[in-house]
């Protein structure tokens, strides 16, 4: 397979040049950021860009900054959050998937920025994100800079609230008082592949280790990943050593997810799987909270 | 439609003016002439063969377009060791026969070339782990990470001491 003949290739190094250069080459023009996705889209040609606008030299989307809440930019690979152990605790989640995407050698070029905007339908960073709940900083030329949560700028399957004219900059997780914990786990029919069900939990405790709040995110359906509002609720009141409690909790998801049947799963198995890896995402979370100190 | 382009290769500038479609694989095999470098899969981007390395990390070249890496530094497996002085992974994959075809050693050598030396102590599953993204269909993985195993705790006591 082999991509269709491309009119243009830019490799703006800022900012600006590239919210100039979508805006210039418009409706034809793709993003690429590490193009592990889009570089398959683009040679089976579901995709066929007249113009090809590259992020790689773009240094202000590859920083990392962990002062004052966490600063992701949208090219920062995983290779790069995998690797971070300033990411624990509360967003060790986010390690958690990004040292299981694909391969070490997709892991070297894939982005989360890319990730998010490509929205693939059961890809790991959206259901993770979702979970740790970060905003989102979106940038055009004609319209400058916006700021969006990750429940409204992820959409449908492959579709988001970024505009075409707009690049995805940063995602922010702002500092939280307290102490809170998040985990994500997976089970994919190939080692380190697209997950089948994968879950991710968010928790924060109060001083005598009672969960004050949660967030509960399953990837793997075909809507998307979707974030279990009654088995968040379940989890508030809850000890973070209330096994018994905790399974109530991943139950209800499990039992209120719409799940159709298909070749790498029938619906009983991937409730099964809601289970049991909701289950150890939310023990984990709920370790992870309880050994972290105040104020991260 | 095509742009100049400069990318060295092993230390070798190779110029073209190419389709910017064209991807870096077509490139490293067609313009540089360097048919180490295999094509498997050719589309899903899963099988590894034509993994090389880009400013010393292994990435799939299938999976990249040519302008990309214009004026970058490029490592392919024919610079890996030298025919009068091989890389420690290739003499090790010979000692433990560990391939027959051939077609995916080029890209499990290069893959596990900057592998071992971010993970020189790595046990036999964190080995398995770290070929997901390369596929072999006749010898199996035994002798492969039998090899890698080996040739990852002769180099740690050399990366060690040039470490200190």
């Amino acid at each position: 397979m082999y991509p269709s003949a491309i009119q243009n290739y830019e490799a703006p190094d800022s900012l600006d040049g590239a919210m100039a250069a979508i805006a210039k080459f418009g409706d034809d023009a793709h993003f690429i950021a590490g193009g592990q996705s889009l570089m398959q889209a683009i040679k089976s040609r579901i995709i066929q860009p007249q113009t090809l606008i590259d992020l790689q030299n773009v240094q202000e989307l590859r920083t990392l900054e962990t002062a004052q809440g966490v600063t992701i930019g949208a090219m920062v690979r995983y290779r790069d959050i995998a690797g971070n152990a300033g990411l624990d605790g509360r967003l060790g989640a986010l390690r958690d998937a990004a040292s299981h995407v694909g391969d070490r050698q997709v892991r070297n070029r894939g982005t989360i920025g890319g990730s998010l905007c490509w929205n693939f339908v059961s890809a790991c960073m959206p259901t993770v994100t979702l979970a740790l709940d970060p905003r989102l900083t979106l940038g055009s030329e004609s319209r400058g800079r916006r700021e969006v949560g990750i429940d409204d700028f992820l959409g449908e399957p492959m579709e988001t609230d970024r505009q075409e004219d707009e690049l995805l900059i940063s995602i922010f997780f702002p500092q939280l008082e307290g102490r809170h914990g998040s985990a994500y786990g997976k089970w994919s029919l190939l080692t380190d592949g697209l997950p089948v069900i994968g879950v991710c939990a968010s928790v924060s405790l109060d001083e005598g280790n009672i969960c004050k709040s949660a967030r509960i995110s399953v990837g793997g359906l075909e809507t998307g990943p979707v974030r279990f509002e009654r088995a968040e609720e379940a989890l508030v009141g809850v000890a973070y050593d209330d096994a018994k409690s905790h399974e109530g909790a991943i139950s209800i998801a499990a039992e209120e997810a719409e799940i159709l049947d298909d070749v790498t799963g029938d619906e009983e198995f991937r409730r099964q799987l809601i289970r049991s890896v909701g289950l150890k995402s939310i023990v984990t979370a709920f370790e992870r909270a309880a050994a972290a100190g105040g104020g991260q | 439609m095509k742009r100049d382009v400069t990318i060295t290769i092993n230390g070798v500038e190779h110029r073209g003016n190419i389709p910017i479609r064209m991807l870096l694989v077509d490139f490293i095999r067609d313009v540089a002439g360097l048919t180490g470098t295999h094509v498997g899969c050719t589309f899903e981007g899963q099988c590894g063969a034509c993994t090389i390395h880009l400013d010393g990390e292994a990435v799939k070249s299938c999976l990249l377009l040519a302008v990309q890496c214009d004026g970058k530094d490029l490592t392919t497996v024919e610079g890996l060791g030298r025919e009068d002085a091989l890389h420690v992974l290739q003499e090790e994959f010979h000692r433990h026969h560990a391939l027959q075809c051939g077609y995916c050693t080029s890209g499990m050598l290069m893959n596990a070339a900057e592998f071992i030396k971010e993970r020189p102590d790595a046990d036999d599953d964190e080995i398995r782990r770290a070929l997901v993204g390369n596929i072999c269909r006749c010898t199996g993985y035994t002798n492969i990470v039998k090899a890698i195993s080996a040739a990852a705790k002769r180099s740690a006591s050399v990366w060690r001491s040039a470490d200190t």
